[in-house]
């Protein structure tokens, strides 16, 4: 008898692990959970925590965070098997040379236009248009050398580059197509002294006074909290990184008003809004899904639009 | 000093948060533990009885706990995809071995001399079973578990690489902020804090159903 019920448990432990259905306390059924893929990025999560409390909030589905995923190929991955409906964000650049193995395009529209078609033709997914935010490649200098300076584009730097101590991310030097080499041949001048370092580090070693230009990430929450300028990069040498979330098709046929709350989402976003939450959590050591609730608590849900 | 602060803060400003990990993480254990128990005692039991079995069946629970529980979840992961279920598999082999391993030690070491007092009585093998050995050797098997639950609480950490979440997210956020001491700690603590609860408590049952206390509660 004991040995019956054992082995009833058996068998449905293995049709649990088998069908890919959650067990009890973790999760609902999987048909009405929306699972949500983040990377290990503040700025994905806490977007991902947004999307999760705006369809617990307008629907009854249950959405479920995919978080601490390895990059953007394992999320593409993810997508591609149907482990992740939604990823929270995607960026242009990263998918073009990604998932898409194409070569990057300088143009953030057309850029935007490739990777729409290119998801929808090739892996049947819906990629939005942009939150309104790049996470990319920016020149940054002090607020008061900025000033003292003049500096508001990148070509500004021309007259005083030769003074200047630029640290840069280590990756970024040899990088083809958009390397220091051809960031010379593009602007036309060149820094005094190019020191690589981590990209973790180059912002206290530009507060710090020991450079006096860096090559930061735009939505790094460091730029708020050491008040760095950033400078426009007027000839569109950096290739865009513009974030949007991607949907796979399969979840949006099922439960349509994804769609419509994905939409609302859709423009909302800008480099200053990533950074106030990217500092949040990161500097002010809140957790993505805390500045989250808060975030969509203030804005009434995005509700009014 | 500014570390506890930093500490105190987050635990203020995010205890819902860190509920639902630690209540994440315990069920993913305590799931991986319980469907080894439910398949690894009657393994031990069966080789206790069929001695020829034993050791394939040890050696090779032994293999599996030789393999790095990152290499594990990437080899189920490649299987099963991302998410909790796959975690649960994982902590489901490793604790195969110490649950099989006692149950099969709790049940060689019953006394022979009170098996054939039990045979003698005209008990069946599955009387001599349930009424002789299991009972003497509960406490043996339950150790097994203790054990079985502290590895999987420590593994479960890892289980947030595949998506799983748990306390080991708060930890890899900490790695991933800048200055994030904290908030490792964060994760660390509660975790550290599981493990040992849940050694307190199973070893609490172990003594309550070793031979020595049942005699005076029945």
């Amino acid at each position: 008898m004991k040995k019956r019920i054992k082995l009833v448990l058996v068998g449905m432990m293995t049709a649990f692990l088998l069908s890919g259905c959650s067990l009890p306390g973790l999760g609902g059924g999987s048909a009405n959970t929306i699972k949500i893929g983040t990377v290990t990025t503040s700025e994905t999560q806490t977007l991902g925590y947004i999307q999760k409390y705006m369809i617990e909030h307008y629907t009854d589905l249950h959405a479920e965070i995919v978080g601490n995923l390895g990059s953007s190929i394992v999320m593409h991955q993810a997508m591609v098997n149907g482990d992740v409906d939604i990823s929270a964000a995607r960026y242009t650049g990263t998918d073009l040379s990604g998932a898409l193995h194409m070569d990057l395009v300088n143009d953030p529209d057309e850029a935007m236009e490739i990777v729409q078609r290119e998801f929808e033709e090739q892996f049947d997914q819906k990629w939005y248009d942009t939150y309104g935010f790049d996470n990319t490649y920016v020149l940054s200098v002090r607020q008061d050398v900025a000033d003292k300076d003049g500096l508001e584009k990148v070509s500004d730097l021309e007259s005083v580059a030769d003074k200047y101590q630029f640290g840069v991310d280590n990756s970024w030097i040899n990088r083809e197509g958009i390397g220091y080499d051809e960031f010379i041949k593009e602007y036309g001048f060149e820094f005094n002294k190019i020191y690589p370092m981590q990209i973790g580090l180059v912002y206290s070693a530009l507060n710090s006074g020991k450079m006096d230009a860096v090559l930061a990430y735009s939505t790094d929450a460091r730029l708020k909290q050491f008040n760095l300028a950033t400078l426009e990069d007027d000839k569109h040498f950096f290739p865009p990184y513009d974030a949007s979330p991607v949907a796979t098709n399969e979840v949006l046929q099922e439960h349509p008003e994804i769609d419509e709350i994905l939409q609302k989402m859709v423009g909302k976003f800008d480099n200053e809004t990533i950074i106030e939450l990217n500092y949040q959590a990161d500097i002010e050591k809140r957790e993505p899904s805390t500045v989250a609730r808060e975030y969509l608590e203030e804005h009434n849900y995005f509700e009014d639009n | 000093m500014d570390i506890l602060k930093e500490l105190m803060t987050y635990y203020s400003e995010n205890g819902a948060y860190i509920w639902t990990e630690f209540y994440r993480h315990f069920l993913m254990s305590a799931y991986g533990v319980l469907f080894a128990g439910i398949v690894g005692i009657p393994v031990g039991i069966l080789i206790a009885r069929y001695s020829k079995l034993s050791p394939w069946v040890i050696s090779f629970v032994n293999v599996i706990q030789t393999v790095p529980a990152l290499a594990l979840l990437a080899v189920l992961m490649l299987v099963m995809g991302l998410g909790t279920n796959t975690v649960i598999l994982a902590l489901f082999l490793y604790s195969l071995l110490p649950i099989i391993k006692n149950t099969y030690t709790g049940i060689l070491g019953v006394d022979k001399t009170l098996k054939e007092a039990g045979n003698a009585m005209g008990m069946t093998r599955f009387q001599i079973l349930r009424m002789v050995e299991l009972p003497l050797s509960l406490s043996v098997i339950m150790a097994g578990l203790r054990t079985a639950l502290v590895i999987a609480i420590g593994i479960a950490t890892i289980g947030t690489f595949i998506g799983a979440g748990g306390l080991g997210s708060i930890i890899v956020r900490g790695t991933n902020a800048a200055e994030g001491g904290a908030i490792i700690l964060a994760g660390a603590i509660p975790t550290a804090l599981m493990a040992v609860m849940a050694d307190f408590v199973m070893g609490w049952f172990e003594r309550l159903l070793s031979p020595a206390n049942s005699r005076k509660l029945s």
